[in-house]
Order: C-alpha cells, then structure tokens, then sequence
C-alpha cells in the first residue's frame, strides 16, 4: 500500500513537472523574438544596472566637454553622457580618476596627485551641476536610493595607484574625497603593484610592500581592492593581503580569450572562494581573438607597393593616398566583437566560479565598446543576449549589479569591523 | 527609445555600419613643463609608434624610418617635425614656439612601443599663458584622445584635446 502510494506520488510529481516543462517550453517556443526584447527590456529596467568601470573623466577634463549633452559616439568617440546613461538605462557607475604611470619620484608622484584629484573635482562638480539627473554615490545603497528618485548614481573609483605615491595618508585622503575602488596599477609597474603588461617584467613580484599597507588601509576605510591590470601575482597577493573581497573592474576569462589582461580559471575558482567578483569588459581584444584579415592586408600591400617614394609625394598626393586607405579599411573592415562575445565569457564565468561572481564594467571611454555594445546607450543589449541563453530575472539582477554591491556591503562590514577593533 | 534601440540591433545586426565596430584606445600623452626659476621650457611627447609610422608612411609596422636605431633614416627627423607642426604647437605668451628635437628615445615593445620625442627651450619672460594645440593622429583616427599634463611652477593641470577640441589655452 504505502509502495503505491509512493509510486502514485511519484507519478503524479512526475506528470506535474513534465507539464510544468512543457509549458515552459511551448512558451520559449511561442515566443518572438520582439517578445523576448520586450521581456528582456522589462528585466532590464526593473534591476539595478552597474557599470564598474569607465573613463569617462578623461572626458569631463575636454575643455567645453558637457556631461548633461548627448554626444554621437561615431562623430566624437564619446561613450558615455547622462543622456545615453538614461537611454540604456543604466542606473550607476564608476568613474574612474586615471592618471598616466610616469616618473616614481617625489615630482612625479605629487603632480601625479595634483592631476588626480583634478579629475575628481571633475567628477563631483559634473554630479552637482546634475543633481536633477544624477548623484554622486558613496554607499552601496546609493543606487538603490537614486534609481528610486529617477536619477544615475556616480561612483568615484581611481585607475592605477600611482597618485598614492608613497604617501600612506593619501588614501585616507582619496576616501574623503569620494574614492570607493582603486585599482592598485596600470600599464607599468608602480610603487604599489606588478603591471600585466610592464614589458620589463615583475619588479615586485606581485604586490609591494608598501602596496601591501595600501590594501591594508584600503581594508581599513572600506575601499574596493581592484585587481585588473594587475599581473597574475597581483591576484594571488591580493586575494592573501586583504582582509575583504576583491573585485576585477574590467577584466574577462582567459580560457575564453587568451591575454594577459583576462583570468584563469584558477583565478576565477579562487575569486568565488574569495567572495568577490569579476567585472566583464566590452574591450574588442579581450572578448575575442581577431582573426586575421588577408583580403585587407594584401589590398594594403598592393597599394603600397605602388605608392611614390613618400618624399617625392605633393601635400594634395599625400592626402589622396590617406583616403585610399582609409576607404580599403571600411571595405574590409576586422570582424568585430559582438554581445555574443560578452555572453561566452559570462557563461563561462558562472560555469567556472558561479553566478555569484561576475558583473560588468565597460571601459567606456577607456576603449571599451563593441558592435552592439558600442556606448552607454546600448547596455540593454548584454540583457537581451543573457535572457536568450536563459538567464532568469534573479540571476541578471545579481550580474548587472547585484554581485557588486554585494562586494562593496562586505567590504564596507570589514571596514567598520576594523576600525571598532581599532578603537577598542 | 530603448525598445526601438535594441530591436534594431537585433534585426538588423549584419547591416551595421562599420562605424560601430570596436575601436582601441587611441591615445599619446604630452607633458609640458616650466620652471621660471630655470627659466626652461620642457615639452615632451608620448607617441605610439604605429600611429608615427601609420601618419608619416602608410604603414604602422614600417621599418623604414627606424626611430632611435643606429639605421634610422636621415630623413626620419624631417619627416617626423613636418608632420607634428601640422597637428601640434604650443604658444607661450601669444608667441608659436619653434620646435627643435632635442632628444628621442622608444619604450615598451611590440604594439605597445611608444617613441618619446622631447623638446627643450628657453623662456626667460615669466609665463603668463600657454595654448597648446594637440591633434596628432585625429587625420587618422575619429576617436584620437591626446592628453596632456601641464606643470607651470608647481602646479598641475589635465586637459583632453581631440579633433572636436584640439586647441585650448591657460593663463597664469
């Protein structure tokens, strides 16, 4: 009796759940793909959407260059406005303060400084002529307020180190100013940290010693430790140092893709070990490999190889021969990175390191856009691809922002914890 | 606007034009600097050397100016000053200064090699304005982005030009 009753639940269990299956997908099968855009735009809206990394300072120091105007990215290169913010529906983002490596001296690191908090002041001045549109953010919760308000939240974070200089009390300093992430280093080794891409190599063998007091007081003050651009020591260092979870603003997976700048999979595995979170990025060469373009190059060699010595060539020549192959670049142009790119690099994230432990950071303005994806305007799309592959509403929430703020809420706990056993 | 936005890139993804395809960061860097207690005047220019080639000889792998290697071209120097007083001056005090290569040097390598081009004069008179124009590369690439750093006297300023705003000027 009681082995059929067990069998009869299991039937009926069975039966409901083949029923549930088959509605589900005679629904996918039903649905249009104007429906899907409509489903996945509905998504898109409803999350919060964080974009952790653009350079959009670099932008805000154009002499006449106004945040509140719409700018057409193919006329002026520009990826990211408050109006297009608006359009895509992006409802927050990291600015980040960068600052070109130059000379590790005194001079060098207090003009470093100086230029720094330039682009700051930058950041917040843009924030308060806004402030109907926008707010500057300096707790996770933020965003979730702004969005509630109708505006984007702004988020200061500084690309590389190096205006920290040597100086430890500088941190403390870019906190109070409104810094919420620092990547500990750029393209070149720093006083801090290890580049991915310092062509002469490791000089710290990850991270310094006095870059180890800076992820100490980074701890301390509640400020993301930021990863990307960092060498793989730079990774491992800072997973052991911190005492909170790191995050990678921009970076994608290296299985995927191939380049220094991207993550193994080791690296992802210790990175939801770690708690923290990889933030994709929309960079051409990080998404994909370029395969070669033979019909290109050869119709270049074959219009060099006819060209007039250079020196013989008249001003009206030489502009001639700019056209000719500029116009042999727009016939055969690289085939581009597309969202499709974005949605392998995220799959194999949650595949490697799980749906905990990614989200993205665009680059924009830091050469990050793609066919697609190719300004601020166009993130909804990353949305559309995702719920093409099946992502579910919770899992978009927890990719397009949610992960982070996560990071940022745990970063902010070890930082009151510290400083109360500071106190006592 | 957003629906419309993405349903068009959906239906009509093959018909994009090649304007939205990825583009790289094109960037150089411009460090000037002055000290009126040295009475000196230093420019100095970060350049990716594919862009130099890719401006001067149509082709960003060309080894035919050879940049700071015992072979460099004897018209290298010319060639290069023909075509950065095309894109680039800096005036000092209303007056154009002229530009004479005191030093180069390379760094990096590969893609990443940049050619450092360095200018020094002598500016006795106190500084009162510098304008820079900066559109290096902009004949080349829409999205150029030259950055540059001033250093007047101790103090720091950023500024980004490019093809929408390639002159700007400073009083001090």
């Amino acid at each position: 009796m009681t082995r059929q009753i067990c069998l009869l639940s299991f039937l009926l269990v069975l039966a409901i759940i083949s029923c549930k299956e088959k509605t589900t997908k005679t629904d996918a099968k039903t649905e249009t793909e104007e429906e899907l855009v409509q489903r996945a735009l509905g998504i898109h809206k409803r999350v919060l959407t964080v974009d952790t990394h653009a350079d959009t300072p670099l932008r805000m120091i154009e002499p006449g260059f106004d945040m509140a105007e719409r700018h057409d990215p193919n006329e002026t290169g520009s990826k990211v406005d408050y109006p297009r913010m608006k359009e895509g529906d992006l409802d927050a983002i990291f600015f980040a303060a960068f600052v070109a490596q130059d000379i590790r001296d005194n001079d060098g690191n207090s003009r470093a400084k100086a230029l720094c908090l330039q682009m700051i002041d930058s950041v917040v001045a843009s924030t308060e002529r806004n402030s109907d549109v926008v707010g500057l953010a300096l707790n996770p919760d933020d965003a979730y307020n702004l969005e509630k308000e109708g505006k984007r939240a702004i988020y200061i974070g500084i690309e590389n180190g190096y205006p920290i200089g040597t100086d430890l009390a500088n941190v403390e300093e870019y906190f109070n100013r409104g810094v919420r992430y620092i990547t500990l280093v750029h393209s070149s080794n720093n006083d801090l940290a290890d580049s991915a891409t310092d062509d002469n190599g490791t000089e710290h063998d990850g991270i310094s010693e006095f870059g180890s007091k800076v992820v100490g007081e980074m701890n301390r003050l509640g400020i993301m430790v930021d990863v990307s651009h960092g060498n793989d020591s730079v990774f491992y260092d800072a997973i052991k140092i911190s005492k909170a979870p790191i995050i990678a603003s921009h970076s994608n997976a290296r299985t995927v893709t191939d380049h220094k700048r991207n993550m193994t999979d080791e690296m992802l595995k210790l990175m939801a070990e770690n708690g923290g979170v990889v933030q994709l990025t929309m960079l051409a060469d990080y998404l994909r490999t370029a395969p070669p373009n033979a019909e290109r190059d050869s119709a270049m060699a074959a219009l060099r190889s006819n060209m007039k010595p250079i020196g013989e060539m008249t001003k009206e020549e030489r502009s001639a021969l700019r056209q000719s192959f500029q116009e042999l670049n727009k016939k055969y142009p690289n085939p581009p990175a597309t969202v499709t790119h974005v949605a392998d690099h995220i799959d194999h994230i949650v595949k490697i390191a799980g749906i905990n432990h990614v989200g993205i950071g665009c680059d924009f303005d830091g050469g990050g856009g793609i066919e697609g994806v190719f300004d601020a305007s166009e993130v909804m799309n990353i949305t559309i691809e995702l719920v093409r592959r099946g992502y579910t509403e919770e899992q978009i929430a927890k990719i397009w922002g949610g992960n982070l703020i996560r990071v940022f809420k745990e970063v902010q706990a070890v930082a009151e914890q510290l400083q109360s056993e500071e106190a006592s | 606007m957003m629906a419309l936005r993405a349903l068009f890139f959906y239906i009509s993804v093959l018909m994009l034009s090649t304007s939205a395809t990825a583009h790289p960061l094109r960037l150089s860097l411009c460090e000037i600097e002055y000290s009126q207690k040295k009475q000196l005047l230093s420019i100095n220019l970060k350049l990716f050397l594919t862009d130099v080639n890719e401006a001067l000889v149509f082709d960003p792998y060309s080894k035919e100016l050879a940049f700071c290697k015992p072979n460099e071209s004897t018209k290298a120097n010319q060639m290069l000053m023909d075509y950065v007083n095309q894109f680039f001056y800096v005036k000092a005090n209303g007056k154009i200064l002229d530009l004479k290569i005191k030093r180069k040097r390379l760094s990096g390598e590969g893609e990443n090699t940049a050619l450092w081009v360095y200018f020094e004069l002598r500016q006795a008179a106190p500084l009162t304005s510098i304008e820079i124009k900066n559109a290096v590369f902009t004949d080349l690439f829409f999205d150029q982005n030259n950055i540059v750093y001033v250093h007047v006297n101790g103090k720091s300023k950023s500024m980004m030009l490019n093809k929408k705003t390639p002159v700007h000027k400073l009083k001090f």
